[in-house]
């Protein structure tokens, strides 16, 4: 009985058009809203059935019926007159007949998809013969893709007359007059009035609200409408992640989601370690499917396809996650099924990939001019005579020169998805599957660069009993990255150091690769598999995850819910790194000189057995109380586990034969492994109340412990307390001011935490490794035990204390929507080892400590606009993001000087601030050289040449040195971050496309890398230098200058400042580029029907089309980082990718 | 009836989920061990006390005096500690600097860790779960260590910090910070700290861990301690410093004290010589070629002598390798890797060898007529050389050990003739020395450095240093296998304390106190020279003892502390250049024969060492607060 007033409940808060959709996210809904949507045993209509009550009311009655028949009601409570009662004695009748008989003239009820009856009053008017003949009229309401949209409430304005659309987006809709308005409602899209006039049928579009106020947000525990949140939380559906093709789902995201800055490293197929970061905190938390499953991998490595929404956590609302939230979480929604017949998904696309720029080195011919510019500038005899250099000027047969990066590179390589998914339902069941395939093949021109990624899931609900419903996730990934036996970056530095007048083969003969100057980094070599071996990597990936749903028939409100989940991932790399030959020919007795490199040969196998398992326990609480105020409680019980084990074979072969480690010789074999066990344990709890839905207040707070600190140390506690005030909703603005639809304020606070640290620093502990041995029986070497190193007992988490104001404007009917956020992060306890010079007679080093602070400060906006104009409906938005680190507290030494505290401090100033010389220009001739500050010590300017760089003398002491360094440029993290995106549909057409782009950095090659230091490694130089200042006669070195954008080039032994940090190396890096654009067409229902297709839809979209940036910065990518581990420049470039596909549903 | 299974179903799983509750965090580090699960074990102590002795500073073939690093197994391109001494120049490296830097010898942190490590054991010891007599041991094994650390740290800086206890750092530096003892004081703790170890250790080990410290190997510690502390208070005048460390005593020992030190010595070293378990190596050898072999074969393979060797340190592989055969191998018989032949024996080392027909006397190579072996100008052709047919026959009569020790010219080495040849004297009388040249006289070829190639010869070409530029060339320690060992790969073990250097601390002891055993150190003395072949009895002078211990612990690196302890070194090394023996073929004779010139070494500036070196630098001592050594 109670159940039903539940339903009750819901619905007097609610307008029409929430009811079916529920279906559709029933998952969600179910755990949030409480909607009951009862399965029946069998279609109504073929139960027959007694009822018998007295004095009872319609709505007891057809709850009773509900009972019996396992069918749902649903209905406005306000449409019932409550306390009318009557009684019924029916025996043997259908439900039908049941109906008719119970709801008299009064209501009428429409039966949908067999298990849920919807019941509306008959407006009297209806009866008034006065008014004009009534007539039913049909349509069809889709989105602006095409795809019928379930549920969408069409009611008759003024009426309580409505229905609402069919599993293909049909409705019929009875008792219109031609004066009637039909007003159209659904979830997430905005609203619609249409005058139904003389039509017949109707045919709708509905378009995307900007912000959907009425969307339900996943928040981590619950999910919750945007128009009640109080916490900064963002928030992008399926459709919005696939408008953009690429293999990492980091990359689908860039750019449209306010405050989350990604930034692509590398474009390496298979390296999905893209930066990820919440409003510029750092790496966040993922929770997948309700599971922390974390590693921005894992997120990255999942099928875009899956996805039914994602969630970004952006301030303290993340403390519901206690520990480790510190940064932020994303949430991602998997997609589930839903009721109705299958609908299967075909999505496929395949794509060119190309670099999106890559500096040019010179060839033989620049090489040569400059190669000997170096010895001659320093008045050194020349490199080559003059009549050789010409014969390279001129290309003469046998001085054509080599193109490394051509040999070695191709300018495009593809890639291929496959997606194939089935969706659908019925009263026991639903079921999402949906299996997928990605392909990437790398620019190597030998072929063994690759990437292929096999991804399947299987989410499945099914209502056990009526009150228990299970949920079943299971998914899995296996992915394999190919590469050559050579890291990428020594192939592409061997295109770049590689002097162009080598060749690739010894005597052309492509049986014998050549030893290359300066240093064999012969780049032929290094990206073939048949030389080099290779380097295999393996992922098996299993997700699986188990959901019981209980809605306590006793307590209305109430639901428990248990979740187990466990996730293993097996990975396996293997490596076989192949010694090789490379020759050099000796044309007197035309034999080949073999040059063997890299020897032994070695195989070895990584083997890595990861597991994760997650126990929840859920208890939550909804209810309204005296109609306007709505409590809700949940309180969770969650712990987490985890243990990995690690073993690695290494074994070196005497001479080639299989890539078995068994086949290898069983000398110099290296064994290593290790395990490690984590557990987290978590009590959680929100409270949440609002009154009328104006006033909202919500507190959480978790009670998070660690393994990893020491007993009495393990546990710390994570609230937040945020709300917010719907202004909107009060009469003043509502009544007044009706162009505004919404205006909410809301604020947050809260305390997040973040492990830090290596685990266990608080158990003092002899070690069984790391210690030196001793023989104390001859021949038998016994492994020490090191000694305890000092530990730190009192060592804990990092707390950060979140704040954010931020406040919500939507305009003319959601037409125009604005949010803007001001937030700042303080973090305290961050690792430092404590200042204090001990005696060096204690014998061992403190500890880390939780000492050093920072402060993170940011804004944060969004502007969304929409706008159907005729057949066209199109959006705009734009989002941005600026935030700053601050250093608090560095911990450090004592200063020595005030100039010490200004050069060197760091304490309560900006972090990544670049200090540099102030670039003058460039000398214009000796005499200016030999008038300017010394830059050199010693030295003076003895190595400085007309052309070179002209620092500022700050502090005007006649010396150009480190006291002259000022605060110049930001450092090489970006501070801002923006999206501006546009989306369009015109009839059959849509358009998607994205700008994105970073500001507030600098990017510099630095000296030791090919591209910031000239003969970098002693080989060649890119192009670019080639425009350069050098003598007009390159014989005579006191010939006149001819005045270049570079200085002269020389080798690094030979210059004097002109390496120094300053403008000439270090640019602003600021860039927006076209990072998608989508372009659709669907095919129209009856052409493709025929064959049995409900809708086709080609595609073509284009990644990193283009790039707007400081031009020097432009040639080497604004988004690659100047130093992937620690190589400069060579990390794989950043791609551009053109693809093109078709979806098909049928 | 179902609703209530339900809510039965719920609470259950509700149940099993928080049953598994608060103890998972209940985790223990896996790679970590305390104390008691460690070290009440016998394999647990053996594992922790294998890092301690690892740590101990064995001045062992892996020792890297510059830079004071123990166990060093990178590449210290053939540089050890005799080179810093009189015995022997450095092959390619001018070594004129060696060891006068702040850095040089340097074992300060590095022994405060140690010493931290065994307070650590120290402080836990009573609490282990052991029997009376195993924690005794243990007791004895860590006073034995932190005897020899601190005899390492003293022997370098003087009076030192004593820290006895496990030092707590909270918030207060001031409570950590210790001043520096007297040196007599931490000469005492030391040989208090043997006096523990004797007291506790057993005389033998009966676990299988054989080579752990015993009584003996306390005890031999105590006497070499002893007499390094006697000598300090003996000697200090000789090299006087001044400045605050002295005026505090944390530097030198007054005079007085040095006959206690000495007594210490003697006890020490006669509850050895009378505990019955040593003796030398095959004491009584036939004739001085099987004397020679006895000799050597005891360094190549410790566990030929167990009736000698006290402590040793073992290597092994896997385990610790040592490179002496990689880096000090004759040039004509290294593996191929560049880099052999770099320990030269100096002639100045060479000369102090006693002839079998001169007992009691050091006996320099005369290698002229006029036997005046003070003329070290080179080649001069109005001078009248003794002339050879064969090069080594100008040492025939010398102590067996010279030949144990150093391969001599054109003497065999494992299956070759070793060729060290410096140049030669044409008919003409000009001689070509250290340049590579050839001639032909009489139709025959002769090439200056004894071979056409340079794999023929092991001498004088300036070749990345494979070749001796002192006419001799390193044998003590190196292994016979036809093929040494690679980097790292050596592991012949290093004796530390052995019965001869026993005798010889007691010998020295009883003549510099004028101890009444004096017929027992004269016996002891003598027994050492039987066992190198000679028959003749010396009588105990001090001049016969130190003598003794030159040759008879050559390499052993005692000479440097030696020279330290008795301060020679600033009047060995005042501007001095080590001096070489030049073999020469003479070409003015037909057949050619052999003559030698003595001359100062080649490439080699003149080396002077430093009163204040002494007593090495102390690190830090801003942070520390200590007192730093004179001058420095």
């Amino acid at each position: 009985m109670k159940k039903n007033q539940k339903l009750l409940c819901f619905f007097k808060n609610e307008k029409w058009r929430k009811t079916i959709r529920t279906m559709k996210m029933m998952a969600v809904l179910f755990l949030l809203f409480n909607i009951t949507v009862i399965a029946g045993q069998s279609a109504g209509d073929e139960i027959y059935f007694n009822l018998k009550m007295k004095d009872a009311t319609l709505v007891d009655i057809l709850m009773e019926i509900e009972n019996i028949s396992g069918l749902g009601f649903l209905f406005k409570s306000e449409e019932f007159e409550v306390d009318q009662r009557m009684s019924v004695n029916l025996r043997h009748v259908k439900l039908t007949e049941a109906l008719d008989e119970i709801l008299d003239k009064c209501y009428s009820y429409q039966i949908l998809d067999n298990s849920n009856i919807v019941i509306t009053k008959i407006k009297e008017t209806s009866d008034d013969p006065v008014s004009q003949p009534v007539r039913t009229i049909t349509g069809r309401v889709t989105d602006e893709k095409g795809d019928p949209l379930i549920g969408v409430s069409v009611v008759i304005k003024g009426t309580t007359i409505g229905t609402v659309t069919d599993l293909d987006g049909n409705f019929t809709i009875s008792g219109i007059s031609d004066d009637a308005v039909l007003q159209f409602s659904y979830i997430g899209m905005q609203a619609e009035e249409i005058i139904v006039g003389e039509k017949e049928t109707i045919r709708l579009i509905m378009i995307q609200e900007a912000i959907g106020l009425s969307e339900v947000i996943a928040i981590g525990y619950g999910a919750r409408k945007k128009e009640t949140l109080t916490g900064a939380i963002s928030y992008i559906k399926s459709e919005d992640i696939l408008t953009t093709t690429h293999s990492s789902l980091a990359q689908s995201l860039q750019g449209k989601i306010a405050g989350l800055q990604i930034r692509q490293y590398t474009g390496e197929p298979g390296d999905f370690n893209a930066m990820i970061n919440i409003r510029g905190f750092g790496s966040p938390l993922y929770v997948i499917d309700g599971v922390v499953r974390d590693g921005g991998s894992e997120f990255q490595k999942l099928n875009p396809e899956d996805i039914e929404s994602i969630s970004v956590l952006k301030d303290a609302s993340a403390a519901i996650y206690g520990l480790n939230a510190a940064n932020g979480v994303i949430i991602v929604t998997t997609k589930k099924g839903s009721m109705g017949k299958v609908r299967f998904n075909y999505n496929t696309s395949l794509g060119f990939i190309t670099p999106t720029n890559i500096p040019r080195m010179a060839d033989a011919a620049e090489y040569m001019e400059m190669r000997n510019d170096a010895l001659v500038t320093i008045g050194e005899s020349p490199y080559l005579p003059e009549s050789e250099l010409e014969k390279y000027k001129q290309g003469a047969p046998g001085y054509e020169g080599t193109d490394w990066y051509d040999e070695t590179m191709k300018k495009y390589s593809n890639q291929i998805q496959h997606n194939f998914s089935a969706q659908g339902g019925n009263e026991f069941v639903h079921y999402f599957l949906s299996f997928g395939y990605l392909g990437e093949n790398g620019l190597l021109k030998s072929g063994d660069l690759d990437y292929q990624k096999y991804t399947f899931r299987s989410n499945i609900t099914t209502q056990l009993t009526r009150n228990l419903t299970a949920e079943v996730n299971f998914s899995g990934r296996n992915d394999r990255k190919r590469a050559p036996g050579q890291i990428y970056e020594n192939i592409l530095k061997g295109t770049r150091v590689s002097l162009p007048t080598e060749p690739v083969y010894a005597n052309d003969n492509p049986e014998y690769l050549s030893v290359v100057a300066p240093t064999n980094l012969n780049p032929v070599a290094y990206a073939d598999r048949e030389y080099t071996g290779y380097n295999d990597d393996r992922n098996k990936f299993l997700q699986t995850t188990l959901v019981l749903t209980y809605k306590a028939p006793f307590l209305e409100g109430l639901e428990i819910k248990g979740l187990g989940s466990f996730d293993s991932n097996n990975y396996g790399g293997k490596d076989v790194l192949k010694s090789y030959k490379l020759y050099t020919y000796d044309e007197i007795n035309d034999i080949y000189i073999a040059n063997e490199q890299r020897k032994p040969s070695r195989i070895s196998n990584a083997i890595n057995d990861n597991n994760r398992l997650t126990l929840q326990a859920h208890l939550v609480y909804n209810k309204t109380i005296a109609n306007d105020h709505n409590v809700g409680v949940t309180l969770v019980y969650e712990q987490r586990q985890g243990w990995s084990r690690y073993s690695y074979l290494e074994r070196e072969y005497e001479f080639y034969t299989n890539d078995q480690i068994n086949q290898a010789s069983v000398n110099n074999q290296i064994t290593d492994g290790n395990e490690t066990d984590w557990a987290n344990l978590s009590y959680l709890g929100r409270l949440t109340y609002n009154f009328k839905g104006k006033y909202l207040v919500e507190y959480a707070a978790r009670y998070n412990g660690s393994y990893r600190y020491a007993p009495g140390k393990k546990y710390g506690y994570f609230p937040v307390i945020s709300g917010g005030w719907r202004m909107s909703e009060e009469s003043f603005i509502k009544n007044n001011l009706t162009f505004i639809s919404n205006i909410k304020i809301r604020g947050s606070y809260g305390i997040v935490g973040e492990d830090v640290g290596v685990p266990f620093q608080w158990a003092q502990g002899f070690s069984t490794a790391g210690g030196g041995g001793y023989e104390f029986i001859n021949g038998i070497y016994t492994q020490g035990a090191a000694s305890p190193t000092i530990v730190n007992p009192s060592l804990t988490w990092s707390e950060s204390n979140i704040k954010n104001i931020g406040i919500d404007i939507g305009l003319l009917r959601g037409k125009l929507a604005m949010e803007f956020d001001v937030y700042q992060r303080d973090r305290s306890g961050l690792l430092a080892v404590r200042d204090v010079v001990l005696p060096n007679t204690f014998g061992g080093t403190l500890p880390e400590e939780n000492l050093n602070s920072d402060r993170v400060r940011g804004i944060e906006f969004i502007l969304a606009h929409n706008n159907k104009i005729g057949e066209l409906n199109y959006s705009l938005a734009a989002n941005f993001n600026y935030a700053r680190t601050m250093n608090v507290h560095v911990e450090r030494a004592p200063f020595q000087s005030s100039y010490d505290r200004w050069r060197n401090g760091l304490s309560d100033r900006w972090s990544d601030v670049v200090w540099a010389y102030d670039l003058m220009g460039q000398f214009q001739n000796l005499e200016e050289v030999i008038m300017s500050p010394g830059q050199n010590g010693t030295l003076g300017n003895l190595k400085e040449l007309p052309g070179d760089y002209k620092y500022r003398d700050v502090n005007g002491d006649g010396l150009i040195d480190n006291n002259d360094m000022l605060p110049l440029f930001w450092g090489g993290e970006p501070k801002l971050h923006f999206g501006l995106s546009f989306s369009a549909t015109w009839k059959n057409f849509d358009l998607f496309a994205l700008l994105q782009g970073s500001g507030k950095y600098s990017m510099r090659f630095w000296g030791g890398g090919s591209y910031g230091e000239m003969f970098c490694f002693g080989g060649n130089l890119p192009a670019y230098f080639y425009d350069r200042w050098h003598p007009v006669d390159p014989y005579d070195p006191n010939s006149e200058w001819v005045s270049g954008e570079w200085p002269a080039t020389r080798t690094k032994y030979d210059v004097g400042a002109m390496y120094y940090e300053s403008a000439a190396w270090r640019n602003d890096a600021s860039y927006i580029r076209l990072k998608t654009i989508d372009l659709g067409y669907t095919l129209t229902n009856d052409v493709v029907n025929k064959v049995g297709i409900d809708n086709l839809r080609l595609f073509v979209n284009v990644h990193n089309l283009f790039t707007i940036c400081d031009p020097w910065v432009k040639i080497f990518d604004p988004e690659k980082i100047e130093g992937v581990g620690g190589v400069i420049g060579l990390a794989y470039p950043v791609t551009a990718s053109y693809n093109f596909g078709l979806n098909v549903k049928f | 009836m179902k609703s209530i299974k339900i809510i039965i179903y719920s609470i259950l799983v509700l149940l099993f989920i928080t049953a598994c509750s608060d103890d998972i965090l209940d985790k223990r580090p896996m790679d970590k061990l305390d104390s008691e699960a460690l070290l009440s074990s016998p394999e647990g102590r053996v594992s922790f006390l294998a890092n301690l002795y690892y740590q101990l500073p064995i001045e062992d073939f892996l020792f890297r005096p510059q830079g004071g690093e123990f166990n060093f197994r990178g590449n210290n391109n053939g540089k050890y500690l005799p080179y810093s001494t009189d015995e022997a120049v450095h092959s390619e490296a001018n070594v004129a600097g060696f060891l006068h830097g702040q850095n040089e010898l340097k074992w300060w942190e590095e022994g405060y860790k140690l010493i931290r490590d065994v307070n650590l054991l120290i402080s836990v010891i009573p609490d282990l779960t052991i029997n009376e007599e195993e924690r005794n041991t243990l007791m004895g094994e860590a006073a034995f260590i932190r005897a020899y650390s601190y005899y390492g740290l003293v022997k370098r800086y003087g009076g030192v910090p004593l820290i006895k206890e496990l030092q707590i750092f909270e918030d207060d530096i001031e409570s950590i910070k210790v001043p520096r003892s007297t040196e007599k004081e931490t000469w005492d703790f030391v040989l208090s700290e043997c006096d523990v170890a004797i007291n506790n250790l057993p005389e033998d080990w009966y676990d299988g861990y054989n080579r752990r410290p015993t009584k003996w190997a306390a005890y031999a510690l105590k006497s070499r301690v002893a007499l390094h502390a006697a000598s300090i208070a003996k000697f200090w005048n000789e090299a006087p410093l001044s400045g605050p460390a002295v005026d505090q005593g944390l530097v030198g020992i007054q005079a007085s004290e040095a006959n206690g030190y000495y007594q210490a010595c003697i006890l020490a070293s006669q509850a050895i010589m009378n505990s019955g378990k040593f003796s030398l190596h095959k004491p009584t050898p036939a004739n001085p070629q099987e004397a020679a072999e006895n000799y050597r074969e005891m360094f190549e393979d410790p566990a030929l002598a167990p009736e000698e060797v006290i402590f040793l340190k073992g290597f092994s592989i896997p385990g610790l390798g040592h490179a002496y055969d990689f880096w000090l191998q004759p040039n004509q018989t290294s593996n191929g890797a560049p880099h052999p032949g770099r320990m030269n024996p100096s002639l100045d080392f060479v000369d102090c060898y006693e002839s079998y027909n001169n007992p009691g006397q050091s006996s320099p190579i005369v290698t002229t007529v006029d036997g005046d072996v003070n003329n070290y100008n080179g080649f001069d052709k109005t001078r009248t050389y003794l002339r050879f047919n064969n090069p080594y026959e100008i040492f025939e009569g010398k102590d067996a050990r010279l030949w144990g020790t150093v391969v001599l010219p054109g003497t065999v080495w494992k299956g070759k003739t070793i060729v060290i040849q410096g140049g030669y004297v044409k008919p003409d009388e000009t001689a070509r020395i250290e340049v590579d040249e050839s001639i032909v006289v009489n139709g025959t070829t002769y090439y200056t450095f004894g071979g056409s190639d340079y794999t023929e010869y092991s001498g004088f070409k300036v070749l990345g240093g494979r070749m001796t530029k002192s006419g001799f060339s390193f044998k003590k320690f190196l292994s016979t296998i036809d093929v040494p060992p690679e980097l790292n790969q050596s592991t012949n073990d290093w004796i530390e304390f052995r019965y001869g250097e026993i005798l010889l601390n007691f010998a020295e002891a009883v003549v510099e106190s004028n101890h009444n055993a004096q017929t027992e150190a004269a016996q002891a003395l003598n027994s050492i020279r039987h066992r190198a072949g000679h028959t003749v009895d010396i009588p105990l002078t001090l001049e016969n003892v130190l003598r003794e211990r030159v040759v008879e612990l050559a390499f052993e690196n005692k000479r440097n502390w030696d020279l330290n302890r008795r301060r020679i070194y600033h009047k060995d090394l005042h501007n001095t250049v080590r001096k070489v023996l030049i073999p020469l073929l003479d070409l003015r004779v037909d057949p050619p024969q052999y003559i030698f010139v003595r001359r100062n070494a080649a490439r080699e500036r003149a080396r002077t060492y430093l009163p204040k070196e002494y007593y090495r630098y102390i690190p830090d001592v801003g942070a520390s607060g200590l007192v730093q050594n004179p001058e420095w």
